[in-house]
């Protein structure tokens, strides 16, 4: 097959190749060996652990994960959590908070700092650069607790009196601002804002096509924005009118429970099957050219494998494999539906959203925060601040890097058809610069997401502070350890998977 | 009026004066690259600008749209004062297409984008007039077909071709040409100098900073020969390549002739 198209000069045979010089034997061949090294390393790995830790009486189960942990955590969603694998949630949730919220804020004072850099006011220029050469030549460790201790020695700020009338307070206790949640009205409100978003795009579109037909710059992103402020206020009065949808959700959530199970499982496998088969027909039909259909490589033929095997998976789990899962599907979405229906129940005619005043409870030396505003803890503080300088530092050079990567020429380019700075910037610098800056800003985030395992150094009750205690008074190392590497994996690759999806969008043709 | 092939500065003798450079300085650091140079340029001229390289033609020729600031002297175009007033800068560049040796095109966006860039977001005009105008000038510089295609799929001389198209884009009265052609591979320079002749006829001001000398005998009205940032001859080609009178000029024709 590969020797095929060699004999074209009459009388020459086409010679036989050798299997190992064939290069799809030689691929395929060491494709396998490389599969079956890994498993079977991966193999001989587990066995011996799972061996050693027997010979040792040492327990490697996830029991603990649904026994009392026995301890309490500084700060999260639960501060007594009644099994270990609540207590790693807390966690995990606090990680992701401190990531998350490290992320907008890095990116945003990255982004100022990093053009503030560009500046050609001297000041300015200069007080970029000495931020970034302090921040980022001092370990990320040493910040935070500088941080920690500064926070921790600071006075109670706060003032009981005038506008900000105990709104707001700063103390060693940690920083309380208000507490926004989602009141009464909430749900009703989402549906006024939902139907705010679809006029709005309406108003965008047409925006657009009036510039494109008469050339009149007509801000349709504003006008979006403008349409749906308009809504959502109007809405924050009139949002009670959506009360009906009780009913509807409600009904909705009774034939949703009244699925048969069988039903239910034939539906689950069938769309398996079926997504798959129609994913190969997509595939296929995208290798497909007027001149019939391409040569398929052996990537192509794996992947098609591969969907099939995947379809027929998920098939034979939601009828036979797991047969729970039917009845766990049928009964979750009867309850999320009548969940809905609740948050549109009766008597729902409140504001929207609410904001609740920080109290203080035991006030006097050792005064502290009660539940009622929103605390950022002194530990939570710390790493968020330290995260967000030492990243924001990183990041600065990033936006700096991209902007200076786009050439000279670009700009003198759009100059010379006459745009003016700011379309030149909105146009043609930035679509430029945000592909090269999104690869290492992914990194950065990356980064920020692993560093808040520093919170251990100063009681920060992140994922790996928690599951260390847990370690500790259950014994089960390698479990803990595999959840770590597990939770921080997830982390990554979503991470990865975002700013990738991004990368490919900002992407330049060429040939 | 369209036979260009001769010095026939007579049909130009009518027109007015569409760039006037009085006195033009300009330094980088200690370095003077401009030294008082003065120069008019009539409408629907056509002026090639030689020298040795380092004579500041290039700069010369980037000061008239501003893309580097001059120091001394003026400059007027179209009756238009080049000074620190952003509005005359903004009034200027709409006016003045220019060309680069190295392109320059976006490379994030389509040929037809490119093209229409300006038109839309500087002219205000309708996105359709603006690709119909898009299409025909590319239709002119003769690559209607790559329209949807973005500028790295094309070769140097397409991609060269485009750059005119989105300066022409703006309804230009004058086109500079910074080495247009010096990035090219020698089979692609005869594709870009024949849509700078079909300009040249079509009677728009143009200032081509060029070492092709074929283009320069044949197109231009006049020849403007530069040296350490002054002129040192000016006049028809005619004159230029078979009589010059100043020795530095002879000393630069016998070396690239």
């Amino acid at each position: 097959m590969t020797t095929e198209g060699e004999g074209t000069l009459a009388g020459m045979q086409p010679k036989r190749v050798p299997l190992y010089r064939d290069a799809t034997v030689v691929k395929w061949v060491t494709q396998v060996i490389a599969l079956l090294l890994v498993l079977g390393a991966l193999f001989f790995l587990v066995e011996e652990a799972g061996a050693n830790l027997k010979a040792k009486s040492i327990p490697n189960d996830f029991d603990f994960l649904g026994i009392n942990p026995g301890f309490n955590i500084s700060e999260g969603i639960d501060k007594d959590p009644n099994t270990g694998g609540r207590a790693l949630w807390v966690g995990m949730v606090n990680t992701l908070r401190l990531a998350m919220s490290g992320i907008v804020f890095a990116t945003l004072l990255g982004l100022a700092i990093g053009i503030a850099r560009l500046s050609d006011n001297w000041i300015v220029n200069r007080l970029a650069s000495i931020y970034i050469e302090t921040i980022r030549n001092i370990p990320i460790l040493v910040q935070i607790f500088i941080i920690a201790v500064l926070l921790g020695s600071a006075g109670r700020l706060v003032g009981d009196t005038g506008p900000i009338n105990g709104w707001f307070m700063v103390s060693s206790k940690g920083l309380a601002v208000p507490r926004i949640f989602p009141s009464d009205g909430f749900y009703q409100w989402l549906v006024v804002l939902a139907i705010g978003t679809l006029l709005a795009r309406a108003v965008r579109k047409r925006r657009v096509t009036h510039q494109d037909l008469t050339g009149a710059i007509s801000y349709p992103n504003l006008w979006f924005g403008a349409v749906l402020l308009l809504v959502a206020v109007v809405g924050w009065f009139v949002h009670p009118v959506f009360g009906f949808l009780n009913n509807l959700f409600n009904e909705i959530g009774d034939a949703w429970g009244s699925i048969p199970q069988s039903g239910a499982k034939l539906v689950l496998a069938a769309g398996a099957v079926t997504a798959s088969l129609l994913w190969i027909r997509r595939f296929l039909n995208s290798k497909r050219s007027p001149a019939g259909l391409a040569k398929l490589t052996d990537d192509d033929m794996f992947r098609m494998i591969f969907a099939v095997i995947g379809g027929l998976l998920v098939a034979f789990v939601v009828t036979i494999g797991w047969p729970g899962l039917s009845s766990w599907i049928i009964n979750s979405g009867q309850d999320f539906w009548h969940f809905l229906g609740d948050k549109f129940g009766d008597g729902r005619t409140g504001n929207p959203v609410d904001a609740m005043r920080p109290t203080i409870v035991g006030e006097g030396t050792l005064l502290n925060y009660g539940s009622q505003g929103l605390v950022m803890s002194p530990g939570f503080a710390a790493m968020f601040i330290g995260l967000t300088l030492y990243t924001a530092s990183f990041v600065a050079e990033i936006v700096r890097g991209g902007i200076l990567a786009v050439p000279k020429g670009q700009s003198e380019a759009a100059a010379a058809i006459g745009l003016n700075r700011a379309q030149a910037l909105r146009h043609v610098i930035l679509p430029q610069a945000v592909r090269v800056s999104l690869p290492p800003l992914g990194n950065q985030y990356l980064n920020i997401t692993k560093n808040t395992s520093l919170g251990i150094a100063i009681g920060f009750a992140d994922v790996v502070n928690v599951g260390g205690t847990v370690l500790n008074q259950s014994g089960k190392a390698l479990p803990v350890i595999a959840i770590w590497m597990l939770f921080f994996l997830c982390c990554s690759l979503t991470i990865s998977v975002v700013v990738n999806w991004f990368n490919v969008r900002t992407r330049i043709v060429e040939r | 009026m369209t036979d260009t092939s001769v010095a026939d500065t007579d049909r130009l003798s009518g027109n007015k004066d569409m760039i006037v450079c009085e006195g033009v300085n300009k330094w980088f650091g200690d370095f003077q690259a401009l030294k008082g140079v003065t120069a008019t340029i009539k409408e629907q001229e056509v002026v090639v600008v030689l020298g040795p390289s380092g004579s500041g033609k290039s700069t010369w020729i980037r000061c008239i749209n501003r893309l580097e600031a001059h120091q001394g002297g003026t400059i007027i175009v179209d009756g238009v004062e080049l000074s620190n007033d952003l509005r005359n800068i903004e009034k200027i560049r709409s006016e003045v297409g220019m060309v680069f040796q190295q392109f320059n095109l976006f490379p994030h966006l389509t040929v037809r984008d490119n093209v229409t860039l300006a038109p839309i977001w500087v002219r205000k005009r309708p996105r359709a007039e603006a690709e119909q105008l898009a299409m025909d000038l590319l239709e002119r510089v003769g690559i209607p077909e790559q329209a949807d295609k973005y500028p790295g799929q094309l070769s140097g001389g397409q991609q060269q071709r485009v750059a005119i198209a989105r300066s022409l884009a703006m309804e230009p009265r004058v086109m500079l040409f910074d080495e247009p052609t010096s990035a090219l591979d020698p089979e692609m320079i005869k594709e870009v100098l024949d849509v700078m002749k079909d300009l040249a006829r079509g009677g728009m001001t143009m200032m081509v900073v060029t070492h092709e000398m074929g283009f320069a005998r044949e197109v231009a009205d006049r020849i403007i020969f530069m040296e350490s940032g002054e002129i040192v001859e000016s006049g028809t080609p005619e004159h230029f390549f078979t009589n010059p009178t100043e020795e530095r000029t002879k000393l630069f024709l016998s070396q690239i002739l």
